[in-house]
């Protein structure tokens, strides 16, 4: 079992593993992977991350409180098809976004709700929306793509804000946000204490369950808002499109240094996380591996982050 | 530790030769080849083809296959990353034929020439298309079943994936054939996935609730085996019959288990797509679209289907250019 | 997560009879589903349908019988599916290179086996979670997979060898028989035995098991290696079934099996559970399966009602166990 050992005020004091392992595939990859250090190629694995972000920052809070939240993947799927369903039906791109948060919005609650209220363990629970949300993104689209939506909506990815790409602000932008929430609120400290410490929230008068409902609805609604990327992405949504994320998502989070147990977070880690699972399968894409070593050096990565944070952990 | 020096020789290699590969050389090309994932053997025959065509012309293919089979981001990205560096040319599955659209554009915003090979992509420019006729397939494959049970019998679909084009246009031509036999009735059409454990477990199933069962049209050869599998172990005899070719589907067969297959031929496929875009490159006259026409393989003509993969060689080009005539 | 109060001196007696209560309460469903299926299908009650129900049953059985004792220690096992796929395809090679089949299921055992241990070893030596290490496990198998079959099918193995999966012995499936045997092996390991014991206390309590004196690290080994060489028979039943091995059968082979283990009562805090509730968990997602065949449920329904019907049943047995407190 590992040592309950508090997070270092600085988090720069405890280099994890993850940010080593960052660095080596940058180096190695620079060195060995045609054009990986180009602009382009960099502007491109940033991009293809932020959908993974999306879900993963979220996912940071729930595995924080000791919840796991598997139906982000296929909640993902369905709100990128109903953003492709509602824009083509109405012509904004807005209005299509909406209804995919609302939508996602509506799963995270029932999540919560069904972890904290009725007390299933959030595997299950979160196994079981999996269930109804692929359920209903086959339903809703008959098994078939959903083509022939707005211009609008696929703009989002390929546009420029002051030449930085829209999803890379809008990940950047969410980083922030999450950051600040987690860090710098009240609400915050209590997402910790939701995963170290229950007990102090209740002599704190506030109810776990309301706040273990808000944390898997904000889960729910980062889906929605991921939907519309991976829709603007395929400029068509599709009814398997992102099933399984949820397990990259969990993947990154542990490998970024956040514990299943005790409540250990950083945000900061879940980014490395992500950016570095990008970044290893760009380079092998770049070095045209075959698929196979790629596949297996995806575990491989997953088990040397934890097996280097354990080490660390116990010098 | 081989795996790594081999990884390493791999990357320099292509590091040099990627230096040297800059602008239009007539030899050693590079051909990107995607292919929709690495699990169903029908894409290993296309790469198979593809490797092939291009070391009888002395160029050079790289694969992209999704670690996730058939995942749509992930060939996105692959796409991506392909652009990047800039390979000459590309032969490309798309593991969704609407949803890749976006993914082709970038292809050819790129201004790298591209080949589409086995579905037929929604939009994007290609240099061709090179394919099997689904539909031609699954009529063709059927109206030899309902013509061998004389045009009357008791018959049950097994569809593969909802929402793949391969299966729609089979099922199609599969029900197109059953009208054209009024004798002949449709029990029941279950999917299965194009997997072989749930073909199987549909037809016991199947089998519980219906007593006589005489065809049994699945879309592809994974599943009619799996079919197979399910009549013998419950003594039960019907004709079955699949699409793709495999060599376990030969097998089946000549010894007389299986019906039929549908020649889907991926070698082929693979072979012609890869030769179109080195010849494009070349400058040499190149074909539009090549349609395979449908072959239904049976007990009559399945020897010259019986030859090792690795032993096969591609067709000339004068003998690919006719393939596709209708 | 871990109870602290949950003492591991418990009697006996009553950590007994509470599992047996649930097991009664899933048998009850099991059966109560088999009647409204009576009903609504008038092929579902024919002596072919319940024996096919119960060979499909055996090989979710197998895969999960194993991953119960993993599930016992509050760890997870997310590497069975694809155990499956890598021991089947390696066994077949086995067969086909040398024609015996006996040398085959060894293969097939012992590769499941090795695969279990090394997932045994990251958790315990290496101190990984099992979630993240069995899930990274999952990837280098298909890894591996992948590059060994190349896309290939194994198929045709001798039919005296194929009788293991699909041919049936006095009347019965002949998988049939092995559910029973493991059925058996499991309870009577899991319940009656030292070792069994151990294993539902370091789930209920690790620190309390390691004070007790329990060799903690190598009951996890120990559970690891079964889950796996359990994965590993099933790889065999398949092969024997299928008559063929491909890289991808594993796929859809894991998640089912974790859904048997929950629905029949064991839970993922460890220390609570029996293998006879996740056989009968198995028979309840086959028997669904089954009837949404049988009733040509649209195949897009079909993921909806399996997640609802896990959901129930996990908090069925939350609202069971609290009346008995």
């Amino acid at each position: 079992m590992r040592e309950a050992a508090a997070l270092p005020a600085n988090p720069l004091q405890r280099i994890p593993g993850v940010a080593i392992m960052l660095g080596v595939l940058v180096v190695v990859f620079g060195a060995i992977a045609p054009g990986f250090l180009s602009t382009a190629n960099i502007s491109n694995v940033l991009v293809q991350s932020t959908i993974l972000m999306m879900l993963a920052l979220p996912m940071t809070l729930i595995i924080m409180t000791e919840g796991l939240d598997l139906s982000m993947g296929a909640v993902l799927t369905l709100t990128s098809l109903i953003v492709a369903i509602v824009s083509l039906a109405t012509g904004s791109m807005l209005i299509g976004l909406a209804a995919a948060v609302l939508v996602g919005l509506a799963f995270g609650i029932a999540n919560g709700w069904l972890v904290a209220v009725v007390g299933i363990p959030p595997f299950v629970a979160t196994l079981g929306t999996l269930g109804v949300a692929q359920g209903l993104s086959l339903i809703v689209s008959d098994g078939q793509s959903v083509v022939g939506i707005p211009h609008s909506v696929r703009d989002i990815y390929s546009a420029t804000l002051f030449t930085v790409p829209v999803p890379i602000v809008m990940a950047l932008v969410s980083y922030l946000a999450f950051h600040a929430l987690l860090y710098h609120t009240r609400f915050g400290t209590y997402i910790f204490a939701l995963g170290g410490n229950r007990e102090a929230l209740k002599y704190a008068g506030r109810s776990p369950t309301r706040l273990l409902i808000i944390v898997y609805a904000i889960g729910g609604a980062m889906a929605g808002v991921a939907g519309l990327l991976m829709t603007a992405r395929m400029n068509s949504g599709h009814p398997t499109a992102g099933l399984g994320l949820e397990f990259d998502a969990i993947a990154a989070v542990a490998v970024g240094g956040t514990s299943f147990e005790r409540g250990n977070g950083w945000l900061l880690g879940t980014l490395l996380g992500v950016v570095t699972v990008g970044v290893l399968r760009n380079g092998l894409n770049l070095m045209a591996l075959p698929s196979s070593i790629q596949v297996a050096s995806i575990g491989v990565l997953v088990i040397l982050a934890l097996f280097l944070d354990g080490l660390r952990s116990r010098l | 530790m081989k795996n790594y020096h081999n990884s390493i020789c791999a990357a320099l290699t292509l590091l040099v030769s990627g230096t040297l590969a800059t602008g239009a050389r007539a030899d050693g090309e590079t051909i990107a080849v995607f292919t929709k994932n690495q699990t169903n053997p029908f894409f290993q025959t296309v790469r198979v083809g593809a490797d092939a065509a291009a070391k009888a012309l002395g160029a050079k293919t790289l694969h992209y296959i999704p670690t996730k089979p058939d995942s749509i981001p992930e060939q996105l990205s692959q796409i991506e990353d392909v652009v990047v560096k800039k390979p000459s040319a590309i032969v490309f599955t798309p593991v969704d034929y609407k949803a890749m659209v976006p993914g082709v554009e970038k292809i050819n915003g790129a201004k790298i020439p591209v080949v589409n090979v086995t579905d037929r992509s929604a939009g994007g420019s290609f240099l061709s298309f090179v394919g099997a006729d689904d539909y031609s397939l699954g009529l063709g494959t059927a109206r030899y079943l309902l013509k061998t049970l004389g045009g009357k019998g008791n018959i049950v679909i097994i569809e593969g994936v909802k929402g793949s084009l391969t299966n729609v246009d089979r099922v199609r031509g599969f029900n197109d054939a059953l009208k054209e036999a009024p004798g002949a009735k449709l029990l029941a059409s279950q999917p299965g996935n194009y997997q072989r454990l749930q073909a199987l477990q549909v037809m016991e199933n199947l089998m519980q609730s219906n007593s006589q069962i005489d065809g049994v049209l699945a879309a592809n050869d994974a599943m009619a085996t799996g079919a197979i599998e399910a009549l013998e172990g419950a003594n039960r005899k019907a004709q079955v019959i699949g699409i793709n070719g495999t060599k376990e589907a030969v097998d089946a067969i000549k010894a007389g288990k299986m019906l039929a297959s549908g020649d889907y031929n991926g070698f082929v496929q693979g072979c012609v797509g890869t030769m179109i875009a080195i010849r494009s490159l070349r400058g040499q006259p190149v074909v539009s679209e090549i349609v395979l026409s449908p072959t239904v393989i049976t007990k009559e003509n399945y020897q010259s289907y019986e030859q090792p993969l690795d032993k096969r060689s591609c067709p000339s080009w004068d003998e690919a250019a006719k393939l596709g005539a209708k | 997560m871990t109870d602290v109060t949950k003492s591991t001196a418990a009697p006996l007696r009553s950590f007994l009879s509470e599992d047996v209560i649930q097991v009664f309460y899933r048998l009850l469903a099991a059966f109560l589903i088999c009647v409204v299926l009576s009903f609504l299908s008038e092929s579902f009650f024919s002596l072919g349908n319940i024996l096919n129900v119960l060979r499909q049953a055996s090989l979710m059985f197998f895969i999960a019988s194993g991953l119960t004792l993993v599930v016992l220690t509050a760890g997870l096992d997310l590497s069975v599916g694809a155990n499956v796929a890598l021991s089947a395809c390696l066994a077949g090679t086995v067969i086909h290179h040398s024609g015996s089949a006996t040398l085959g299921v060894l293969t097939g055992l012992a590769a499941g086996g090795v695969i279990g241990l090394l997932n045994g070893i990251m958790v315990t030596v290496l101190r990984i979670p099992s979630f993240i290490a069995t899930y990274g496990m999952l990837w280098v198998l298909n890894g591996l997979t992948y590059w060994y079959m190349a896309g290939d099918t194994i198929h045709g193995f001798p039919s005296g060898f194929r009788q293991i999966g699909s041919g049936y012995l006095f009347g019965l499936p002949t998988p049939v028989y092995l559910l029973l045997l493991f059925l058996a092996i499991g309870t009577i390991f899991a319940q009656r035995t030292i070792w069994g014991q151990e294993i539902y206390a370091i789930g209920a309590n690790p620190v309390a098991a390691r004070l007790s004196g329990i060799p903690v690290n190598r009951r996890l080994l120990l559970v690891y290696a079964v889950s796996g060489t359990m994965a590993g028979l099933a790889s065999i039943i398949f092969l024997a079934r299928l008559n063929s091995a491909e890289a991808d059968i594993g796929e859809s082979l894991t998640l089912p099996a974790i859904a048997a283990v929950l629905i029949g009562g064991t839970s993922l805090f460890g220390g609570v559970g029996t293998v006879f509730g996740t056989f009968v968990g198995a028979l309840i997602l086959t028997l669904m399966l089954n009837g949404m065949n049988l009733l040509q449920v649209n195949a897009n329904w079909q993921p909806l009602v399996t997640g609802i019907i896990l959901v129930f049943a996990v908090w069925l047995d939350m609202k069971t166990r609290q009346r008995g407190r």
